[in-house]
C-alpha cells in the first residue's frame, strides 16, 4: 500500500531522513517507533504528501507524492501529533465540515458524521462545542476527523496521547476494527506496550534511517510467539524444540525458550504433552506479550545493521 | 455550498453579530442625517466601508490562513479534497463574510447617494470601492500565504504586516483610481490619457484597470493557494502576467524617457518593470537551499521540462529583464551609442549581483531576517560606499557600486559583472554546502 524508496528529506540545516526505504503492506497496522528527533513525524508528513522530499520516491496506493499529492490526500486520514480543533464549533459541525471538505456528498454526510462520532464514543456529546471537551475527548474528536471519510490509509502520530487507560483500550479496539474494515494504518508512538495490542509490523527509525533496513514482523497472527518455561534446567531444551515439527526456536537457554508456533490449541496441547513425556518439568507455557518491545530493544540496543 | 465558506459563515455570521452590525450602521447613518450637512449618510458609509471592509477585512483575510496554522488546523485543511479555487474563495470571502455584510449595506447607501450625479458615476464609485475591498483583502491573504510558505507568520506582529500589505494596496488604489479624485498618483487628473499612442477616457481606463488588476490579484491568491496544497503552478501564468505588465506599463507615453526614440523608451520601461518584479519576488518568495539544489540538479540532468516548470517567479522576471536588456544593448550597439550600451550592461550586471546578494543572505542566515540583511547590504552598496568614495573625491571608484558612465566605458559593466559572478559563486557554494555536510 505504501512504498518508500531512498527517501531523503532536508531541512535547511539538517538532513532529517537519509535514504529511507520501506514497504507497508495493505490492511496492516504498522508501528513507527524511535527516539525523539529520529524523523518519525517528518516521515509521516512525507507519507501524507505534506512535504516534498529532496530525493527518493513515496507512493501510496500507486500514487506518487510528488506527482499526485492531491490523489494521496483524498485517500488519506492523518492525525498530527499536535492538532487543533475549531473550539467554537460543535462536534457535529466539525465532523460535518470535515466530511464535506473530504468529499462526502451532502446526502451521506449526516450518516458519516454519526458513524465517526459513534466509533470514537462521542455520540452523546455530538452537540457539545469542541472547546468544552476534555483533552481526552478532544483527542477522540481529532481521530474521528481523521476517519470520517473512511480513508484507505490512516496515519496517526501519537494517537493515544492524553487518553485515559479505558480510552486507550477503546482506541486499540477501534484501530483493529479499522484494519479489519480494510484500512492500512501507520501509528507512531513512544508507548511500545500499547502498540503491542494492535501492531503486527514495526519500523524503527533512528537518526533518519530505518534500523535493520526494513519493517520487522513482530507479530504473526497465525503463528504467535510463546514462552516455554521449565522448572529444572535442561541443556537439550533447544534441540528438543527444534526437532518438533511446526516449532521455530527464536532463542533458548536451559530454563526458557521463545518459540513461534501455530495458533491451534490442539497443536499447542500436543507440544506440551511431548515436553512432559520427554521429562521436561513444564512450569509455564504462554503467549509472549512483549514481542514488540523485545524486538525494538534487540534492534536498537544491539546496534543493528543499517 | 463551499464547505470552507460555510464553516466560516458558522463562525462569523451569528444572529447576534448581524443584529449589532445592522444596528450600529443604522445609528451611524441616522446620526449623519441629523448632522445638518456636516456629514451625509453617504460620506459616513464611505468611512464605514473603509473601516469595516478594508481595515477590519484585511485583518480577517490576513488571519484566515495564519490563524489555521497557529491553531494547528491547517494541515487538516491542506489534506481536504477542496480544490485550490474552492479553498481560496472560501477563505477570502468566508473569513470576511461579516465584513462584506456590513460593506454591502454601506455600498447600497453610497450608491443611493451618488446616483444623484448619474448612473455612470454611481457605478464607477461602487466598482471602485468593491475593487478596493477585494484587492486589499486579496493582498493580505496572498501575503499571509507567502508567509506560510516561508514558514513564518504566526505572531500577531506578522499578521499585522500581512494586513499592512493589504492596506498599502488599498492606499495605492485610492491614490490612483479614486473616481472622485483630482489626481492620478502625482499626475493631475485629466479627462483623457495617452496609452500606446491612443487617447483613452481616464475614467473608463481606470475602471478597466481596476477590474483587470482585481482579476490578477485573485489569480495570484489562487496560485499561492495551489502551492500550499502541494500543486505545481508551472511558469505560464506568471509569464502571462509579466507580458501583461510589460504591455501595460510600457504603454504609458508619459512615462517613456524623453531622450530616446519610442521603441527604446518603451523597452526601457519594460525592462524596468521586469527588474522591479524580479526584486520584489526575490524578496518575497521562499529561497530554500533544498529547492535550489533540486532545481540545479534538474538542469544538470537536462530535465529541462521539470526545471522550467519549477522556476520561481523572480527567476522568470530576471530572465525577462535580461532578454529586454539584451535587446536594448543590441539597439544601442547598432546605433553606436557606446555610453548607453555600457550603462545598460552595468545595470543588468548590478541587478544580477543584487539578486545574488538576496539569495546569498538567505543561504547564510537560513532563518528570518535574511531579507532585511540583504536590504542592509544593498544599502551599503548603493548608498554608503558611493558616499564614502564621493567624500574622498574618488569619483571613478563609484563605478564599482553604481552604473555610472566611466572612462574607459567598460569599467562600470566589468565591475558589475565581476561582482555578480563573485556573489553567485559564493551563493552556489552555500547552496550546496549542507549537502556536503550531511
Amino acid at each position: 500500500m505504501i512504498t518508500v524508496t531512498d527517501l531523503v528529506y532536508e531541512y535547511p540545516t539538517t538532513r532529517a531522513l537519509k535514504g529511507v526505504s520501506l514497504h507497508v503492506p495493505p490492511q496492516t497496522i504498522t508501528a513507527l517507533v524511535g527516539p525523539n528527533g529520529a524523523g518519525k513525524t517528518t516521515l509521516l508528513r512525507c507519507l501524507a504528501a505534506l512535504e516534498d522530499p529532496y530525493s527518493g520516491t513515496v507512493t501510496v496506493a500507486g500514487h506518487d507524492t510528488r506527482a499526485e499529492p492531491r490523489a494521496i490526500h483524498a485517500l488519506l486520514g492523518y492525525l498530527p501529533d499536535f492538532f487543533g480543533l475549531y473550539d467554537a464549533l460543535s462536534v457535529r459541525r466539525i465532523l460535518t465540515y470535515t466530511a464535506r471538505s473530504r468529499g462526502i456528498i451532502p446526502a451521506l454526510t449526516s450518516t458519516a458524521v454519526d458513524k465517526a462520532a459513534g466509533r470514537v464514543g462521542l455520540s452523546n456529546r455530538i452537540d457539545v462545542k469542541a472547546g468544552d471537551l476534555s483533552r481526552g475527548l478532544r483527542q477522540r474528536l481529532a481521530i474521528a476527523q481523521a476517519i470520517v471519510h473512511e480513508p484507505k490509509v490512516l496515519l496517526l502520530d501519537e494517537p493515544s496521547a492524553g487518553l485515559d487507560p479505558q480510552a486507550r483500550r477503546d482506541l486499540s479496539m477501534l484501530l483493529v476494527s479499522l484494519k479489519t474494515a480494510g484500512m492500512t494504518l501507520v501509528v507512531s508512538s513512544h508507548i511500545l506496550a500499547e502498540l503491542e495490542d494492535y501492531c503486527s509490523e514495526m519500523i524503527i527509525i533512528e537518526e533518519g534511517l530505518i534500523v535493520g533496513g526494513k519493517a520487522i514482523k513482530v507479530k504473526d497472527i497465525e503463528r504467535p510467539r510463546y514462552i516455554v518455561e521449565i522448572a529444572k534446567a535442561r541443556s537439550d531444551l533447544k534441540d528438543f524444540l527444534d526437532a518438533r515439527a511446526g516449532v521455530d526456536v527464536i532463542e533458548a537457554d536451559q530454563y526458557h525458550a521463545l518459540i513461534t508456533h501455530a495458533r491451534s490449541a490442539t497443536a499447542r496441547a500436543r507440544l506440551i504433552r511431548d515436553l512432559i513425556n520427554a521429562g521436561f518439568d513444564v512450569s509455564s507455557f504462554g503467549e509472549a506479550s512483549k514481542a514488540l518491545e523485545e524486538a525494538y530493544f534487540s534492534q536498537v540496543g544491539g546496534g543493528a545493521a543499517r | 455550498m463551499n464547505p470552507e465558506f460555510e464553516r466560516n459563515a458558522w463562525l462569523e455570521l451569528t444572529p447576534l453579530r448581524l443584529v449589532v452590525l445592522a444596528a450600529v450602521l443604522a445609528l451611524a447613518f441616522f446620526a449623519a442625517a441629523l448632522s445638518n450637512g456636516f456629514f451625509t449618510p453617504g460620506s459616513v458609509a464611505r468611512l464605514m466601508f473603509l473601516a469595516i471592509v478594508v481595515v477590519w477585512g484585511t485583518y480577517n483575510a490576513a488571519r484566515s490562513v495564519v490563524g489555521e496554522i497557529r491553531d494547528r488546523t491547517w494541515d487538516s485543511q491542506r489534506l481536504s479534497s477542496l480544490g485550490a479555487g474552492t479553498m481560496m474563495w472560501g477563505k477570502l470571502f468566508g473569513s470576511t463574510v461579516f465584513n462584506w455584510a456590513g460593506g454591502l449595506i454601506c455600498l447600497a447607501v453610497i450608491a443611493a447617494e451618488s446616483i444623484n450625479t448619474g448612473i455612470a458615476g454611481a457605478f464607477a464609485e461602487v466598482v471602485y470601492y468593491l475593487a478596493m475591498g477585494v484587492i486589499a483583502q486579496a493582498f493580505s491573504l496572498s501575503a499571509s500565504l507567502i508567509g506560510a510558505r516561508r514558514r513564518q507568520g504566526r505572531t500577531g506582529f506578522e499578521v499585522f504586516l500581512y494586513q499592512l500589505a493589504g492596506l498599502l494596496a488599498a492606499i495605492a488604489v485610492a491614490v490612483i483610481a479614486d473616481p472622485t479624485g483630482s489626481s492620478i498618483g502625482t499626475f493631475p487628473r485629466t479627462d483623457t490619457l495617452r496609452w500606446w499612442n491612443q487617447t483613452v477616457p481616464t475614467s473608463a481606463f481606470l475602471l478597466a484597470s481596476l477590474a483587470v488588476f482585481t482579476g490578477w490579484m485573485l489569480t495570484g491568491c489562487y496560485r499561492q493557494m495551489r502551492l500550499e496544497l502541494k500543486l505545481s503552478n508551472g511558469p505560464w501564468v506568471w509569464l502571462g502576467f509579466l507580458i501583461f505588465m510589460i504591455g501595460y506599463a510600457a504603454g504609458f507615453d508619459a512615462f517613456a524617457p524623453l531622450h530616446f526614440d519610442d521603441i527604446t523608451g518603451r523597452l526601457m520601461l519594460a525592462a524596468l518593470v521586469c527588474a522591479g518584479l524580479a526584486y520584489i519576488t526575490a524578496v518575497l518568495e521562499p529561497k530554500s537551499a533544498v529547492q535550489l539544489r533540486w532545481l540545479g540538479g534538474e538542469f544538470a540532468r537536462f530535465h529541462l521540462g521539470a526545471a522550467f516548470g519549477h522556476l520561481q517567479c523572480w527567476m522568470m522576471s530576471f530572465l525577462g529583464a535580461a532578454i529586454i536588456a539584451g535587446a536594448l544593448m543590441l539597439r544601442f550597439g547598432l546605433a553606436h551609442q557606446g555610453p548607453e550600451l555600457a550603462t545598460t550592461g552595468a545595470v543588468l550586471g548590478f541587478v544580477t549581483r543584487d539578486l545574488g546578494i538576496i539569495v546569498l543572505m538567505a543561504m547564510l542566515t537560513r532563518r528570518r531576517g535574511s531579507d532585511l540583511l540583504a536590504l542592509a547590504v544593498l544599502l551599503v552598496a548603493y548608498w554608503l560606499m558611493p558616499s564614502i568614495l564621493h567624500s574622498l573625491q574618488y569619483y571613478g571608484g563609484q563605478a564599482l557600486f553604481l552604473p555610472n558612465r566611466t572612462d574607459p566605458l567598460w569599467m562600470s559593466p566589468a565591475a558589475s559583472w565581476l561582482e555578480a559572478v563573485a556573489v553567485w559563486a559564493i551563493a552556489a557554494t552555500q547552496i550546496s554546502l549542507s549537502k556536503r555536510k550531511s
